[in-house]
């Protein structure tokens, strides 16, 4: 049996988060998952807490926000706490391709849909959005390629869009992944550049859907922005998430380069508890399984998408551990009567309740498994799609879990 | 504008289109308002089942000897709209063998070809059946598209000078002495009024019978019964599978193209706009018609829809499943004083076609006409052209990659083509007309991706409308999906809908609309 200081299940940014804090540490790490994870589909920014207004200090926010929710997974890692989370995140993205935030507050970035949306952080590849003008922009789609309506965009944001019709790539029914993988070929960018300069009437700004390469984002920004003369920026837009998956990579490179085991494609079939304590997990590769333990777990699975959480017709279990959830009620009451209800569902209120330290505990607060720590959206007590902080309670947990769990 | 014609149908189901096109063979000029798109109503939210008539054969068999012959007759005028699946009365130990020995006797003395078949037999048919069955019996059951059907009568009836309003609502009736001489509309899309003149005023709501009689100050005793039902992900069967057993809720499954449906309940229901699936509705489904096929236990479903049926009210029944399914054609001109105005209600898809010619007889009688019905003789006009499953892929197949276009929807591989061909049309005037009239959203996502494809090709269709930043058109479509989706969220279903979620109010940051607050629009 292979043994490891920490396992960490689920490649989410949780998960890439715990095991890449732990590294740095020097431990040895395991990280397995059954595919790439949450952030490559929606990925795109670096969500903290959209509710708080532009113009208003973050950490003031979320120091108010943590007084009025004490269940909400930030209150498990306080102001500081996803501070040092968010430093440690930055400091994988170095320049050309960095990220930032705007005067240390939300900024408003536009959709693929039309909407603007608030986030904290976003690549370097999306800032000149945040500062777009919609009568000296222009929305750039390409014909066949209908994740990204840039009719839609341009009408909503109230900005002039063309459609490209790029016939010698056979765009026809192209996606995401496809583009941005032309885009690593400079020779396509500079001819892109080249017909949206054409298609240009004075605008300063340029929009394009977020597939601006995979490999080097920035080379391929700056290409368009000399070729153009204008600020170009990217769009976020129906998944997967391209700017997701360049964070997908970058963390499975530096893993991978610190020695962690990254195990992809693979599910955890069974937990091996005895005397609440996890004593090993077996790693379904059929025909073979294998068993590994640690002496901790983080238990990164995400909620119902990733396969931490699951709906029986009566009730949510967390399919793995079996951890106790808490529950939203009956069926009936899990999702409301409208779609755009005004509440958020209660559903998403669903998940792991922990201790401080991120240690599951069953309904009377008592430790479920002591060297078993929950992060990322599996926890109870928030709303990441309303709230806009999917990728901020992913690190900060993830941050946290990894920290408490190497101290002890 | 103010419009005339001889004979104004109101209601744009199965029947009130039946009567349009037997007026039209018979070359009588009519005109059809309808509130929504066709079969909106009941026509629209049933199973899709060309019934044999074998299910009323014990209880109800002049019902039964209707049902045989309309079935004999749409498989001859509209074999395109029909798939031939057959139907099978699956017997269960609880259901006990004499029920199944009446239920055969029945059928023969209706005129049902029913074949009793072994457990071996049956189950060499249809294998995912419960193991311990004690046996079935083979009907002419089958499956039936019924917005096809309605749309092919519309076809034809406008093909010979019939008119269609959709999105037109009467909002009264003119009336002259004690006549009815035409109704008030409204087109709900452009907001405009207007009137039309008639000689004959035709009631073909069906459940909403009560709604249009009341502008006149009349009632009829109808009884209104909510069926709902479950839509899979899979085909579940190759027929049409029921129980063999006296008629009850939770007895049938109905295949459908690549689906199959899971039906029905039967509830009391006053608030015809307001009626939604239960998760109790849902639970009970699955519970029951896995007694059938286990694996309905394990199936991922799509949608929940309800129906309502309109009952003609009987004093004895006690139960809806009762009431008598025939129709009824009422003139109200002699008792009520408003002559002129005629209900047809009651009833069942089956027998639309029969109804209309009920109505047009009565029509020709009243007008001192003699011209007999022909819509039992006369094909529709898709009849011989095919439309299956597999006529659509080789259809895909034969065409070159360029050619076959963007796809639009993945799920049910419906192609841009096609949604510009019915835009090119020019009868289509909101997103639900082109989801009608094609299988988009129809799939497993129903419509979660491609709804956010199909906004460029809205624009053109809504023009400004849509461009005040709020996402009108996409924020509806989402909420009317949610109707069909909230009741099956569990499982599998549930995981993927996070992702929907996700998608619009997470990822476009589309929230809930609340006065004084543009959140999500642009600024």
């Amino acid at each position: 049996m292979k043994r490891f200081d920490l396992i960490v299940l689920g490649t989410g940014l949780a998960g890439l988060t715990a095991a890449r804090t732990a590294v740095e540490t020097g431990a040895k790490v395991l990280i397995v998952g059954r595919g790439m994870g949450a952030v490559t589909l929606f990925g795109n920014t670096i969500d903290l807490l959209g509710t708080i207004p532009p113009g208003t200090d973050i950490a003031e926010g979320i120091a108010r926000w943590i007084a009025d929710h004490p269940e909400h997974p930030y209150a498990r890692t306080g102001v500081k706490g996803i501070e040092d989370a968010l430093a440690d995140f930055r400091g994988l993205f170095p320049p050309p391709y960095g990220f930032a935030a705007e005067d240390n507050g939300n900024s408003l970035l536009p959709t693929g849909a039309g909407t603007i949306r608030p986030t904290y952080l976003f690549p370097v590849t999306m800032a000149a959005g945040a500062a777009m003008i919609p009568s000296e922009t222009l929305i750039v789609g390409f014909r066949g390629f209908k994740d990204f309506q840039g009719d839609t965009v341009s009408l909503h944001l109230k900005c002039r869009g063309v459609n490209l019709a790029l016939p010698r790539y056979g765009l026809e029914g192209t996606t995401a992944l496809a583009l941005a993988r032309l885009m690593d070929a400079a020779s396509f960018r500079e001819r892109l550049g080249e017909a949206i300069r054409r298609q240009m009437g004075g605008e300063r700004f340029i929009g394009l859907p977020a597939v601006l390469g995979l490999r080097n984002p920035a080379a391929v920004l700056k290409t368009l922005e000399k070729t153009t003369g204008a600020r170009v920026f990217e769009i976020p837009l129906l998944p997967p998430s391209i700017p997701g998956t360049r964070v997908f990579h970058r963390f499975r490179e530096e893993l991978i380069a610190k020695g962690a085991t990254f195990l992809m494609g693979h599910s955890v079939s069974r937990a091996n508890v005895k005397g609440g304590r996890c004593e090993g997990i077996a790693v379904e590769n059929p025909p073979l399984v294998t068993e590994y333990c640690a002496d901790r777990y983080i238990l990164a699975t995400g909620r119902f998408l990733g396969g931490g959480l699951w709906a029986e017709m009566e009730q949510i279990v967390e399919p793995l551990f079996h951890l106790p959830i808490f529950q939203p009620g009956e069926r009936e009451q899990w999702f409301g009567k409208r779609f755009f209800d005004p509440e958020a569902h209660p559903i998403h209120r669903a998940g792991i309740v922990t201790d401080a330290d991120l240690r599951p505990v069953d309904e009377t607060g008592r430790v479920v498994l002591e060297n078993v720590r929950a992060a990322g959206s599996i926890l109870a007590h928030h709303q990441a799609i309303e709230e806009k902080s999917r990728e901020g309670i992913d690190i900060a947990t993830g941050f946290l879990a990894a920290k408490r769990a190497l101290a002890t | 504008m103010d419009l005339k014609t001889e004979v104004l149908i109101i209601g744009g189901g199965a029947t009130g289109a039946g009567i349009a096109r037997d007026l039209a063979l018979r070359g009588i000029p009519s005109l059809l308002v309808e509130r929504g798109d066709f079969t909106s109503g009941a026509s629209g939210r049933n199973q899709g089942l060309l019934h044999s008539g074998a299910r009323y054969a014990v209880n109800d068999p002049e019902a039964a000897r209707e049902c045989i012959g309309e079935n004999r007759i749409l498989r001859r005028i509209a074999p395109h709209c029909i798939e031939p699946t057959e139907g099978l009365f699956v017997s269960l130990p609880e259901d006990g063998p004499e029920y199944r020995a009446n239920f055969i006797r029945a059928c023969a003395a209706a005129g049902i070809d029913a074949l009793p078949l072994s457990p071996r037999e049956t189950l060499a048919m249809e294998p995912r059946l419960n193991p311990r069955l004690i046996g079935a019996v083979q009907v002419p059951d089958g499956a039936i598209d019924p917005f096809m059907l309605v749309v092919e009568n519309v076809r034809d009836a406008e093909s010979r000078g019939a008119r269609f309003l959709i999105h037109t609502e009467v909002t009264g009736l003119i009336r002259d002495g004690l006549r009815i001489t035409g109704a008030r509309v409204r087109d709900r899309i452009a907001d405009k009024s207007y009137a039309i003149a008639a000689n004959w005023v035709v009631n073909a709501t069906g459940a909403w019978a009560n709604l249009i009689l009341g502008m006149a100050g009349i009632r009829i005793g109808l009884a209104l019964s909510k069926g709902s039902m479950l839509l899979t992900n899979t085909r579940l069967s190759e027929r049409v599978l029921n129980r063999c057993r006296p008629p009850s809720s939770g007895d049938i499954i109905v295949p459908n193209d690549t689906v199959s449906i899971l039906g029905t309940t039967s509830l009391r229901e006053d608030d015809l706009e307001h009626y939604e699936v239960t998760a109790e509705e849902v639970t009970f489904l699955i519970d029951e018609l896995s007694k059938m096929i286990p694996d309905v236990k394990n199936e991922r479903f799509n949608r929940a829809y309800a129906g309502v049926r309109p009952l003609l009210q009987s004093q004895e029944a006690s139960d809806d499943r009762e009431i008598s399914r025939g129709f009824a054609l009422i003139d109200h001109g002699s008792g009520s004083g408003s002559a002129g105005l005629v209900t047809i209600t009651g009833g069942k898809l089956m027998t639309y076609r029969l109804m209309a010619e009920k109505t047009a007889d009565f029509l020709c009688e009243r007008m001192g006409l003699h011209v007999p019905c022909i819509t039992h003789l006369q094909p529709l006009p898709g009849a011989g052209l095919g439309n299956t499953l597999r006529d659509r892929l080789l259809h895909l197949r034969r065409q070159t990659p360029a050619a076959r276009g963007e796809i639009l929807c993945d799920c049910e591989l419906v192609p841009r083509e096609a949604v510009d061909a019915i835009l090119r049309e020019g009868k289509v005037r909101e997103l639900q007309d082109i989801l009608h009239r094609t299988r988009l959203a129809k799939g497993t996502c129903q419509g979660g991706f491609c709804v956010y494809r199909l906004l460029g090709l809205l624009n053109e269709l809504h023009g400004e409308q849509g461009s005040d930043g709020s996402n009108v058109v996409l924020r509806s479509f989402l909420e009317e999906r949610w109707k069909g989706i909230r009741p099956i969220l569990w499982g599998t279903a549930l995981k993927e809908e996070e992702l929907i979620e996700s998608i619009y109010k997470g990822l476009f940051n589309l929230v809930p609309e609340e006065p004084g607050r543009t959140g999500g629009g642009a600024t």
